[in-house]
């Protein structure tokens, strides 16, 4: 059994953010933080320790996800993992974020990356096939190829 | 230029008016020169300053001076403020040089209105190739200039006007285009948030009945989400392509099952279908999958669950087929959310235009749709 994982989430609305944590911690993982705006996910990333990030692109604050992103990988504690029903805002090289997982994402969808996320993080490369509408960004491919 | 040179030329007086008048009056070459509808005027560079010695009344007409108001002058009193320096200067050096010079200037009238002239200087030599004069003629071509100078102007406004017409659609193409964005946004996110409403509740459900009954439904929302996820991914947002949808879901609901026993067996060929299509296809297809999850393999004799659930999608003609098939127990009486599913398909099918049959594969069930698919008969795949 692996040692389960260490989850920020980063997103505006509440209902998702609330769900996103029931799966989460369904799936044997915990949350260490909520933070809705830009400033309040800097703040936390330097506060916590997350083994992931779930970032949501737009924030209360504005388009500000990419930023946070950029930060959090400077900071190099956490994987993140973009949340967003706008996956063409992300920039071609991802900002430093691992992937993207495309909203409207099935509970399925999400347990499943979960699991390949998991196995990504605590002995890669993964094993199981990679869910639809989880998509990695191309230098992340890259590291995975190279570990197998 | 050597004006001071020899001033024996032979002929030179034939054309004059002021000093042989009378023999120039009985040359006929001259005589069609002085009435000719040309205007034209000779002057002589061996004098001070390229005076003019000869002028005919097509000019004078042209220019409206009286006779002895030109003669003995340099033609520059024809230029004026808006005369363009550097024709000037052509004109100058081909005097200079002696050789001849065609341009369009602009001239000056007596009574200072202005008109284009189509000026055209040549040096006249003698045997001895020494320069005797220049011999020049003038044409009116302010018309042509004006019909010229319009059609430039027009065609400049008509450039700024598609200028200004293609920057008006651009913008509100990008509007649009930022409109599209939001708008899909804002479906993806409601679609995310109907689907975590349906979860949170059915959390608190303790009841195996109503529970199956949220999952269900929760079901049918996703097969909408895996939609609109696939929708605006490519860049034609009036096309869908159900095969890689059919992918995603299958995988998806079998991952979802957890029923490692079930096999998927994918036979999909890329099939393009207008947007508008693609919502009642893929709950057509979502319940005809989790139907075959959820009634094909239980009650087998021999108490397995396993089994084979297949996709197959093909155009062989203008038409596009889906076909579900499973290696189950066969058809089932349709009872409650199964009936419920059943009328789905049906008015689902009558909104597509499409044929569906249910076939006794024995052992299994394999139904077959077929419907029409305009975007290949109206040819404008791309």
């Amino acid at each position: 059994m692996t040692a389960p994982l260490k989850v920020l989430i980063v997103e505006d609305e509440a209902l998702l953010a609330m769900e996103l944590e029931s799966l989460v911690e369904e799936a044997g993982h915990s949350v260490v933080g909520w933070a809705t705006s830009a400033s309040e996910a800097k703040t936390m990333a330097d506060s916590v320790e997350a083994d992931i990030a779930f970032v949501d692109i737009h924030l209360s604050d504005g388009p500000s996800g990419v930023d946070v992103a950029e930060y959090i990988g400077r900071k190099n504690s956490s994987m993140v993992v973009f949340m967003t029903a706008n996956p063409k805002r992300i920039p071609d090289h991802f900002a430093g974020a691992v992937g993207v997982i495309a909203k409207p994402y099935t509970m399925n969808g999400l347990m499943s990356s979960l699991r390949y996320l998991q196995e990504c993080i605590r002995r890669p490369p993964p094993v199981s096939t990679r869910p639809a509408g989880f998509t990695l960004s191309p230098l992340f491919e890259e590291t995975l190829v190279s570990a197998a | 230029m050597d004006w001071k040179g020899s001033k024996e030329s032979a002929d030179a007086w034939h054309m004059t008016d002021n000093l042989h008048a009378e023999q120039g009056k009985g040359d006929p070459f001259a005589a069609a020169i002085r009435a000719t509808r040309m205007s034209m005027i000779i002057t002589d560079p061996r004098q001070p300053d390229n005076p003019i010695v000869f002028a005919n009344d097509a000019f004078l007409k042209l220019i409206g001076y009286e006779r002895d108001e030109v003669m003995g002058r340099n033609c520059r009193f024809l230029q004026g403020p808006n005369t363009d320096p550097s024709s000037v200067d052509r004109i100058r050096v081909a005097v200079e040089d002696g050789t001849d010079v065609s341009i369009d200037i602009l001239n000056y009238r007596k009574d200072g209105s202005t008109f284009w002239n189509a000026l055209y200087i040549s040096p006249v030599f003698n045997d001895k190739g020494e320069l005797q004069f220049f011999f020049a003629s003038q044409l009116n071509v302010s018309d042509r200039k004006r019909s010229a100078d319009r059609i430039a102007a027009d065609k400049d406004r008509f450039e700024k006007a598609v200028k200004e017409r293609t920057a008006e659609l651009e913008a509100a193409l990008e509007a649009k285009t930022t409109l599209l964005h939001e708008v899909d946004h804002r479906v993806k996110n409601n679609l995310q948030m109907i689907s975590s409403l349906i979860i949170m509740q059915r959390r608190t459900i303790k009841d195996e009945a109503i529970r199956a009954s949220l999952t269900t439904m929760l079901e049918r929302i996703e097969a909408l989400s895996t939609v609109h996820r696939r929708l605006y991914q490519s860049k034609d947002v009036s096309r869908f392509d159900v095969a890689d949808f059919a992918k995603d879901l299958v995988t998806d609901l079998l991952a979802a099952s957890g029923r490692a026993e079930i096999e998927p067996a994918l036979e999909l060929e890329p099939i393009i279908i207008p947007a508008e299509k693609a919502t009642p296809v893929a709950l057509m297809v979502n319940e005809l999958v989790t139907n075959a999850l959820k009634h094909a393999f239980k009650g087998r004799p021999d108490g397995t669950t396993g089994g084979r659930i297949g996709i197959k999608m093909n155009q062989p003609d203008s038409h596009f087929n889906i076909e579900v098939s499973d290696n189950g127990v066969g058809m089932d009486s349709a009872t409650g959310d199964a009936s419920f599913g059943m009328r789905l398909i049906k008015s689902l099918a009558r909104q597509l235009h499409a044929d569906i049959e249910w076939r006794d594969a024995a052992p299994g069930t394999r139904v077959v749709i077929s419907m029409p698919n305009e975007t290949r008969q109206k040819g404008s795949f791309s």
